[in-house]
């Protein structure tokens, strides 16, 4: 019998059809990978099965009879646990506190500290976590953070476990132990949803794969029984050959941007060129950024513009030299999401609008502009972006810094959280830009964009600059053995 | 679901109709005078032109606890002013110019330092805010040794009661009604406030700053500085409304003056649907806030209801508009 089964489940917005009839099965010990574009409807499944969402119509069956999540707390209590791509932990509290955040262990009325942090550690210990339960969690890795909420998971003995982009914010060997997780999990007969957008590790570690797409279940397969491409094409409903656009050709001018550091490491950047700046997370590749973009004050990095020396406080000095940063965290430090998508896209370039009155036509115009040319799909463009896919939000992201016109872009993981059809949008739009003449740096902690989009990369390593791979050295293993600080083998 | 979305949009102003109408209909001729509506236009608009301030501050993502104080403190100013320079020899119009344009100066340098600890002391509006309330106040007692400062030039309250004839409306006594100078500046700056806040570059910095102060920063807005301008534009609101509550009375109670008016301003904004977490907010919902606000005691002193009573009526209207204004958040 199935662990958990859905039924004709329909989940109607006001405008928007997110699923339409979509019926699945998931087995007990099973690792069901949910694959399918922004927009594709994935989400709205997981939140209606963790309880967040009460489907329009449709069944849930657990264990065979029919079930109504009332709520997150109905659906733990029923042993169903979601793992959201925002971790829902408290930074100030310790790992104890969290994973009993809401239940609290009592003794005659008083919290009973000692037996909720015994308890924890016995979780932790099971999931081979390194940290102990008095640690406060605002100390822990995002790594770390993920490990804490799946304490919290086998705390409530979870047989069904959600995991939404688990991997997103994890580097290579952080997301390896994940799966030997997952493996552990599995043995315990632990049901697991995987939601990724990494097929390549979706079709490694899942039992059968579902492809959702614009709200409707298109097909489920053994994940023995297919490959990344094949799975790619499934999602966007067309074939998607050669996944990155070819590279241009490496140029040769003086270099637009050139950064030292303290230790006597830098590197350079050219006109046209798209430089990979690679490293596991933590390596402090987005420290390194922020502090060329005045965001994060360092007297540690000095800078030259075409050749003269400045010194940076703000943004606001990078933006007038012509940097510009996409930052990786699009929610909370690159758009505003309760703004629009034409107030976004003015916003840092908001002067040439007008010094005091705006000119709205200008703004709506520019903004046209843009949605035509990034192929930004949105419905209207005076809704807030808060609702909108992330590959369309990140679009907007570029967008607004495009109009600053940048002659240095710095982009940090600009395809996290994007669906593979916008995905390569983005690849295709660093590469133009590239061609335009735009100096272009790439942070990314997939390996494949590195070495796909790049023309060269520099590696960090624990907060410094530790290789530079040149296009003919760039591959996969060189990079790792240089992230992870590995000698050649 | 659209219906509800509707409601809680434009929920206060559906109110003060349905309070308008109400009136019309148990009160006829007499809610109808003329006199009567110009009142309710010109009761609080010394509150309504602080209003219009707190609703930018609060769209910034900030608070100001200090304006009703701070109102006293100006008061005391203005007419302590008023009565030197025209001790000096100034003639009386030219003295209540100057002393008015003192009062904003004033006011704009308290708004000032309060923004300058926010901002760049990096200490919470709350508190700062909270310290101005005790400290103004506590300078507008000591400038009128604990009392009542009142004014010498009888022109001031000419300026208080005057205003521009409505067409056609006469009193009982065969006068022209006025429409008084205190309403005009109270619509005057709700419209350039509402100019400020939807078509300005600078109104779009507000909203910034106040929906997200990070990517605000990121973008390369200097957002110290625009929380810095938000309270000095405030205090200088706070001088002009200082300014008409001390014309209105010809003096001014440095212990009673301007009390609550922080309370009142901030339920006026948050009535109007501007959202107290910031980014997010409407000058003309603070303008029906005011107006609701006003008719809802008109009518607790039209029906002779016991007065005692205003604040507890208050207090749940205050109460709905947020109630309704969660709901908006969540259909968003």
């Amino acid at each position: 019998m199935p662990k958990l089964e859905v039924e004709n489940i329909v989940m109607q917005f006001p405008a928007v059809r997110a699923l339409d009839s979509v019926s699945m099965t998931f087995e007990p010990g099973e690792i069901h990978g949910i694959v399918g574009e922004n927009g594709a409807g994935k989400s709205t499944l997981m939140k209606i099965l963790s309880g967040v969402l009460h489907a329009t119509s449709g069944t849930t069956l657990l264990d065979g009879n029919p079930v109504l999540l009332s709520g997150v707390r109905d659906a733990l209590r029923r042993g169903i646990a979601m793992i959201h791509q925002e971790l829902n932990l408290v930074d100030e509290l310790t790992v104890a506190e969290n994973v009993f955040l809401g239940r609290e262990i009592t003794k005659g009325g008083m919290l009973d500290g000692s037996e909720m942090v015994r308890q924890t550690n016995g979780f932790l210990a099971e999931i081979h976590a390194s940290f102990s339960a008095t640690e406060k969690v605002g100390n822990l890795s995002i790594a770390g953070k993920q490990l804490v909420e799946i304490a919290k998971a086998v705390s409530v003995d979870a047989s069904i476990l959600i995991m939404d982009e688990p991997t997103a914010v994890l580097s290579d060997p952080e997301a390896d132990s994940l799966f030997e997780l997952i493996a552990r999990l599995k043995e315990r007969r632990t049901t697991v949803l995987y939601i990724s957008h990494r097929l390549t590790e979706v079709c490694t570690i899942c039992d059968r794969i579902t492809v959702l797409r614009d709200g409707a279940w298109i097909t489920t397969v053994q994940a023995k029984d297919t490959n990344p491409s094949e799975i790619a094409d499934l999602m966007v409903g067309r074939s998607l050959k050669d996944f990155f656009p070819s590279k241009a050709i490496s140029p040769e001018a003086p270099p637009t941007l050139e950064v030292e550091t303290d230790r006597g490491t830098g590197f350079s950047v050219r006109p046209g060129e798209i430089l990979g700046l690679a490293g596991l997370v933590g390596a402090g590749r987005t420290e390194l950024a922020e502090t060329i973009v005045g965001a994060r004050k360092s007297s540690s990095v000095r800078l030259k513009m075409a050749g003269r020396s400045h010194q940076l406080h703000s943004t606001k000095d990078a933006m007038k030299l012509g940097i510009a940063y996409v930052s990786e965290d699009r929610k909370r430090l690159g758009l505003h999401l309760s703004l629009n998508m034409v107030e976004n896209v003015t916003l840092a370039n908001l002067r040439s609008y007008g010094n005091f009155k705006l000119n709205a036509r200008k703004e709506l115009d520019s903004s046209t502009n843009w949605k035509k040319r990034l192929d930004v799909r949105v419905g209207d463009m005076n809704d807030p972006v808060l609702n909108i896919s992330g590959g369309n939000q990140q679009k907007i992201a570029i967008a607004k810094w495009l109009e600053t016109k940048p002659k240095v872009l710095i982009l940090d993981e600009p395809t996290r959280g994007v669906d593979v059809g916008a995905k390569r949008e983005i690849y295709n739009l660093i590469r133009e830009l590239a061609i335009e003449g735009m100096a272009c740096v790439v942070i990314s902690s997939e390996l494949p964009e590195i070495i796909g989009l790049c023309h060269r990369a520099i590696v960090m390593r624990e907060g410094r600059i530790v290789g530079e791979l040149q296009e003919n050295e760039l591959s996969e293993e060189a990079v790792m053995r240089l992230a992870a600080g590995v000698a050649a083998a | 679901m659209k219906r509800n979305s509707f409601v809680s949009e434009y929920g206060a102003l559906i109110a003060l109709l349905l309070l308008f109408v109400i009136n019309v209909a148990t009160r006829g001729g007499s809610f109808l005078q003329v006199e009567n509506l110009r009142n309710l236009v010109s009761q609080n608009a010394a509150v309504g032109v602080i209003a219009i301030g707190m609703t930018l501050v609060i769209i910034a993502g900030g608070i100001d606890l200090s304006v009703g104080s701070l109102t006293a403190m100006c008061g005391a100013a203005v007419i302590l002013l008023v009565n030197s320079f025209a001790h000096s020899g100034m003639s009386p119009n030219m003295a209540i110019l100057v002393a008015g344009l003192g009062a904003i100066l004033i006011g704009a340098f308290a708004g000032l330092i309060n923004g300058l600890v926010i901002a760049y002391g990096r200490v919470a509006a709350f508190i700062v805010t909270l310290a101005g309330l005790a400290g103004f106040r506590s300078i507008a007692l000591v400038l009128g040794n604990g009392g009542e400062i009142r004014s010498e030039v009888s022109a001031l309250q000419d300026f208080g009661f005057g205003g521009v004839p409505i067409p056609f409306a006469k009193d009982a006594a065969g006068n022209p009604v006025l429409f008084y100078w205190s309403a005009i500046v109270f619509i005057a700056i709700a419209v350039l406030a509402g100019f400020v806040l939807n078509k300005t570059r600078f109104g779009r910095y507000i909203i910034a700053v106040g929906a997200n102060e990070r990517a605000a920063d990121y973008s390369g807005i200097n957002t110290q500085t625009v929380r810095l301008t938000v309270y000095a534009i405030l205090g200088s609101l706070v001088g002009s409304a200082s300014m008409l509550v001390g014309a209105r009375m010809n003096s001014i109670g440095t212990g009673s003056a301007g009390l609550y008016y922080e309370l009142d301003a901030i339920a006026a904004v948050v009535i109007g649907g501007t959202s107290l977490r910031g980014g997010k907010g409407r000058i003309w919902g603070t303008v029906v806030g005011i107006l609701l606000l006003t008719l809802i005691s008109n009518m607790i002193t039209a029906y002779r209801i016991d007065t005692n009573w205003q604040g507890l009526v208050r207090g749940i209207v205050i109460l709905v508009a947020v109630l309704m204004q969660r709901g908006r958040k969540e259909n968003e």
